[in-house]
C-alpha cells in the first residue's frame, strides 16, 4: 500500500476500526493482519486529502470509550454492593490493559496529530500553559484512563471506598475477607493509575479519593485502641502493644496501600497512640531511667524520637540520672587513695552510661550530649553548694602522677597507658585546665627531679595526649622541662670529662640538674640561707667554674632544698644505705663528732632558718634517726643519735615525708592559678582590643570567654576586673560618648 | 666516719645575668626571649658584644644584617665584635 495522502471514506474506514478497538479494549482475539491493517487506517485517516480526518478519528473514538464505560458501569453494579469491588477489579484490569494496547495502535495519531498540539514537558512543569484547557486533545491511551476516571470513579468511587474500608476493618479484625486481597489492592490501587499518564499530581485523586478517608478512618480506630490500652494502666506494656501496633499497620499498608501511605499510616499511628499520650508515658520515664530498664526504655526511645520534641524529656531525666549517679560515685571518698577511686568511679560511671546510650538509644545526638552535660557538672562539681573548690583538676593530676611514678604496684606498662588515656576523658570534662596543668607540672618536676619517673616514654606519650586535648600552649612548659632534662644529661657528661682533663677528685659521685628558671613550676621559693657542708663545697666549686665557662652571661642558683644524696650510715650494726634530701644529710653530719647536739647549735652551724630547720629535723626524729627530749624543739632542746636504730631494710629513702605536698603548697599552687589568669585575661583583652579597635562592653566579655575556654572557665566579676586594671594602666579607654564601649590607647 | 656521701644529686637554675633587664633593641626582658621565638631558654640566648652590650643574639644578628657599611654596636656606636671570652 502507498504512503501518500489519499482520499479516505471516513464512515467505511471508522466502522471497521471500530470493530477491532472492540475487540483490543477487551482483550478479545483481534488477528495480526487485522492489527496490521487497522493501524494504517489510523494513519491513513490521519492524512486523509484533501482534508485530514483526524479530529473527527478522535471524537469519534472518545466517544466509543464513553459508551464503552457506561456499559461497563451498569455491568459492574449489576451484581450489587457485594460484589463491587470484585467487579470493578475485574474490567478494570481487562479495560486498562487493553487500553494500553489501544495506545499503541492510534500511534501515528498519537505521535504525529496530538504530541505536536501539546506543550512541551517545560511548558507543563512550570506551568506555562494552561494544561486543563477544555479543547485539549490527550493521547488515546490518556483518553483511555481520563474516560474511566470520569465515567467510571467519579459515579462510582465513594461507594467503592466505602466497600474497602469495611474491607480493611475486617482485616483489622482479623476477621476473614469477603473479598479477595489481590481485588482490594488492584481496586485501589486503580485510582493511582488512571492518573498515570499525567505529569503533576499522580496522587491527587488517590490521596482525595482514598487515602483521606483512609486515615482518618484510622485515625478513629487508632484512638479507640489507645483508649483500651490505655485501661491497663501500664507503660511499658503498652509500649510493646504500641510498637506491635505500628509494625502490624504498616504491614497491612504495604499489603493494601500505595508506598506513598506507608510514612503518612505510621505517623498517623503515632500522633494518636504517643503524641496524644505523652504525660501517660512520662509518668513512668523517672522510674524506666532510674531502674536502668533497658527494654522500656529502648521501647520509649524508638517511640518519642519520631513524635517532634516528645524526646526531651527523656533526655532530661536521663541527663538527671547519670549525674546522680556521677555525684554519688565520688561523693564520701577520703584518704591516701581518694583520687584513684575519684577517677576510677567517675570512668565506671561513665563507661556505663556510654554503653546504654550506644545500646539502647542508639548512640543518638541528643543522649550523648547528655551524657557529656551530666560528666562535665559532675566533675565540675563544686562542694558547699558552688562556693567550695573544685577538687577534680588536683585528683586527676594526683591520678596521672600515681601511675607515673615508680612504684611496685605490679602493672604492666600497656595497663598504665590504657589508664592514661582514659584519664583523658575526664580530663576533656574539666573547666579548669589551667589548675589541672598546675598541678600536673608540679607533680611532674617532682619526678624529674627526684627522678621517680617509671618511663620517660609513658611521660612523654601523656604529654602529647594533653597537647592533643588542648593545643600546643597548653603543653610548652612540660615540654621545656624535658628539654632541661636531656640538656643536663649532656652537661653532666662535659662536666665529667672536664674533671677527668683537670685532674680533679670529687671525693663524691656527683650529678646535676640545671633547669632554667621561669620553665619549672618551683614557685618563688625564697633560696634559704644554708652553710653548705665541706663536703660538698668542692663539687660546687668546680660545676660553678665549669659552668661559667661554658656558658657567658649565666648565674646558677642552688635549690638545696630540691638536691638530695645517699649516705652510707656506719655508726650503725650494719651499714644502711639511705637517701635523704641535703638539709636532713647537713644535720646527720654534724654528729661527725659527737652524738649529742643542741637544736640551736645545728641552726647556727647550718645558718637554717627556724622553720627549715623544724621540718626536717622533725622528719629525722619521726624516722627514728635522731631522738628528742621534748615534743617541740627549742633552741636549748638537745638532738641525741639514735646508735640503736635498725631497719629491716638496709637501702632506703627517707624524702617522702619531705617532698608531700603539703596544704600550703596546695594553696600556693590555686593562688598562683589565679595571678596566671589574671594575666592571661588581659593578654587575651588586649590582643583582642588591639585587633577590634572599639568594642562594647558585653561583646568584649564574649570574646574573652571564647578565648579562654580552652582553658579554664572565667568568672565575669574577674574579666571586670582586668578591664579595670588595662584601663589604670592605659592599654584601654573607656569611649567618651558610652561608658559600655572601649576604645584601644596605641 | 659515721656518714660518708656515697652521691649527691644537685639542683640549681639558671637565669641570665646581664647588666640591663632589657634587650636594648627590642626592649623585651633579657627573662623573655625576642620577639621572633616563642620561649625563652636555650633556643633564645643572649650575646655581648666586646663593648660590654648585651643583646638577644636573634636581635643583633638582625642588627648586624641591616647594617651596609660599618657593623657597629646600636648602644656605643662601637665596631661590634662577639665577646668568645
Amino acid at each position: 500500500m502507498s504512503l501518500k495522502p489519499r482520499k479516505v471514506d471516513f464512515n467505511a474506514t471508522w466502522s471497521s476500526l471500530q470493530d477491532t478497538v472492540r475487540g483490543v479494549i477487551t482483550l478479545d482475539h483481534v488477528p495480526r493482519t487485522v492489527w496490521n491493517d487497522r493501524f494504517s487506517d489510523v494513519y491513513s485517516l490521519c492524512v486523509a486529502h484533501p482534508e485530514p480526518l483526524a479530529d473527527r478519528l478522535y471524537a469519534e473514538t472518545k466517544q466509543y470509550l464513553i459508551d464503552h464505560v457506561a456499559k461497563l458501569l451498569n455491568k459492574i453494579q449489576e451484581g450489587g454492593e457485594s460484589q463491587l469491588i470484585r467487579n470493578y477489579f475485574y474490567y478494570w484490569s481487562q479495560y486498562s490493559e487493553g487500553a494500553g494496547y489501544l495506545h499503541k495502535l492510534y500511534f501515528y495519531l498519537n505521535q504525529q496529530h496530538i504530541k505536536t498540539q501539546k506543550g512541551s514537558d517545560a511548558e507543563i512543569l512550570y506551568g506555562g500553559s494552561d494544561i486543563s484547557g477544555a479543547g485539549e486533545q490527550m493521547e488515546i491511551g490518556e483518553l483511555a484512563l481520563e474516560v474511566w476516571r470520569a465515567d467510571m470513579i467519579a459515579p462510582l468511587g465513594h461507594r467503592l471506598v466505602k466497600l474497602l474500608l469495611e474491607v480493611i476493618n475486617q482485616d483489622r479484625a482479623q476477621q476473614p475477607l469477603t473479598v479477595p486481597i489481590e481485588a482490594v489492592r488492584g481496586t485501589i490501587l486503580s485510582f493511582v493509575e488512571v492518573q498515570s499518564c499525567k505529569k503533576k499530581g499522580q496522587l491527587q485523586l488517590y490521596q482525595d479519593l482514598f487515602e483521606e478517608p483512609f486515615l482518618d478512618a484510622s485515625g478513629e480506630h487508632f484512638k479507640r485502641d489507645a483508649a483500651r490500652l490505655l485501661q491497663e494502666k501500664d507503660v511499658s506494656l503498652y509500649m510493646e502493644k504500641v510498637m506491635a501496633k505500628i509494625d502490624e499497620e504498616l504491614l497491612r499498608a504495604r499489603k493494601f496501600l500505595h508506598f506513598s501511605s506507608l510514612p503518612k499510616v505510621s505517623q498517623r499511628c503515632e500522633s494518636h497512640m504517643v503524641a496524644e499520650h505523652l504525660y501517660f508515658l512520662y509518668s513512668e520515664c523517672m522510674n524506666m531511667v532510674q531502674g536502668e530498664r533497658k527494654k522500656d526504655l529502648s521501647n520509649m526511645y524508638s517511640l518519642l524520637k519520631s513524635v517532634p520534641n516528645a524526646i526531651s524529656v527523656l533526655v532530661d531525666t536521663v541527663l538527671e540520672h547519670i549525674k546522680a549517679q556521677g555525684l554519688t560515685a565520688v561523693s564520701n571518698l577520703q584518704g591516701e587513695s581518694m583520687h584513684i577511686h575519684f577517677v576510677e568511679n567517675l570512668l565506671k560511671v561513665y563507661k556505663k552510661y556510654k554503653q546504654l546510650i550506644q545500646e539502647v538509644f542508639n548512640a543518638d545526638q541528643n543522649f550523648v550530649g547528655a551524657l557529656d552535660k551530666a560528666c562535665s557538672s559532675v566533675i565540675n562539681h563544686k562542694s558547699n553548694g558552688g562556693r567550695g573548690p573544685c577538687r577534680s583538676p588536683e585528683l586527676l593530676a594526683k591520678y596521672c602522677d600515681t601511675l607515673l611514678k615508680k612504684s611496685s604496684k605490679g602493672i604492666s606498662e600497656s595497663e598504665v597507658d590504657e589508664k592514661l588515656s582514659q584519664s583523658i576523658i575526664i580530663f576533656k570534662y574539666i573547666d579548669d585546665k589551667d589548675v589541672f596543668q598546675k598541678f600536673y607540672s608540679r607533680m611532674l618536676a617532682k619526678r624529674l627531679i627526684h627522678q621517680q619517673t617509671q618511663s620517660m616514654d609513658a611521660e612523654e606519650a601523656m604529654i602529647n595526649r594533653l597537647k592533643q586535648a588542648c593545643g600546643y600552649e597548653f603543653t610548652n612548659k612540660l615540654h621545656r622541662m624535658f628539654t632541661d632534662m636531656s640538656v643536663s644529661a649532656d652537661l653532666n657528661n662535659k662536666f665529667g670529662e672536664f674533671l677527668k682533663k683537670e685532674n680533679i677528685d670529687l671525693g663524691i659521685t656527683f650529678n646535676i640538674h640545671v633547669l632554667q628558671a621561669g620553665a619549672w613550676p618551683l614557685g618563688q621559693t625564697v633560696v634559704t640561707p644554708f652553710a653548705l657542708p665541706q663536703q660538698l663545697e668542692k663539687s660546687v666549686q668546680m660545676f660553678e667554674k665549669f659552668y661559667h665557662t661554658s656558658f657567658n652571661g649565666r648565674k646558677l642558683t642552688w635549690l638545696h632544698h630540691l638536691c638530695q644524696a645517699e649516705l652510707r650510715l656506719e655508726y650503725l650494726k650494719k651499714p644502711y644505705l639511705v637517701t635523704m634530701q641535703t638539709f636532713q644529710m647537713a644535720i646527720l653530719l654534724l654528729f661527725e663528732n659527737t652524738d649529742v647536739l643542741t637544736c640551736g647549735e645545728i641552726r647556727d652551724t647550718l645558718q637554717l632558718s627556724n622553720e627549715q630547720f623544724q621540718r626536717h629535723a622533725s622528719s629525722l626524729i619521726d624516722c627514728k634517726f635522731l631522738l628528742s627530749e621534748s615534743e617541740d624543739l627549742k633552741s636549748e632542746s638537745s638532738l641525741r643519735l639514735n646508735l640503736e636504730y635498725s631497719n629491716k631494710r638496709t637501702r632506703f629513702r627517707i624524702t617522702a615525708a619531705v617532698q608531700k605536698e603539703t596544704p600550703q603548697e596546695v594553696e600556693h599552687t590555686m593562688n598562683s592559678v589565679e595571678e596566671d589568669r589574671k594575666l592571661y585575661l588581659q593578654a587575651a583583652i588586649v590582643r583582642i582590643m588591639k585587633s577590634r579597635k572599639v568594642l562594647k562592653h558585653n561583646q568584649l566579655i564574649q570574646e574573652v570567654c571564647a578565648q579562654s575556654k580552652v582553658s579554664f572557665a572565667p568568672s565575669i566579676p574577674m574579666i571586670k576586673k582586668c578591664i579595670e586594671a588595662l584601663i589604670d594602666k592605659q592599654y584601654i579607654e573607656r569611649t567618651p560618648h558610652s561608658s559600655e564601649e572601649y576604645s584601644y590607647v596605641a | 666516719m659515721k656518714v660518708t656521701i656515697k652521691n649527691w644529686v644537685g639542683v640549681a637554675t639558671w637565669k641570665w645575668v646581664a647588666n640591663d633587664d632589657n634587650c636594648g633593641i627590642c626592649r623585651m626582658p633579657f627573662d623573655g626571649c625576642c620577639p621572633d621565638c616563642k620561649l625563652p631558654g636555650d633556643d633564645c640566648p643572649l650575646v655581648w658584644g666586646q663593648c660590654s652590650h648585651c643583646f638577644h643574639m636573634h636581635c643583633i644578628v638582625k642588627w648586624l644584617q641591616s647594617q651596609q657599611v660599618n657593623q657597629q654596636c646600636p648602644m656605643c656606636r662601637q665596631e661590634w665584635k662577639f665577646n668568645n671570652k
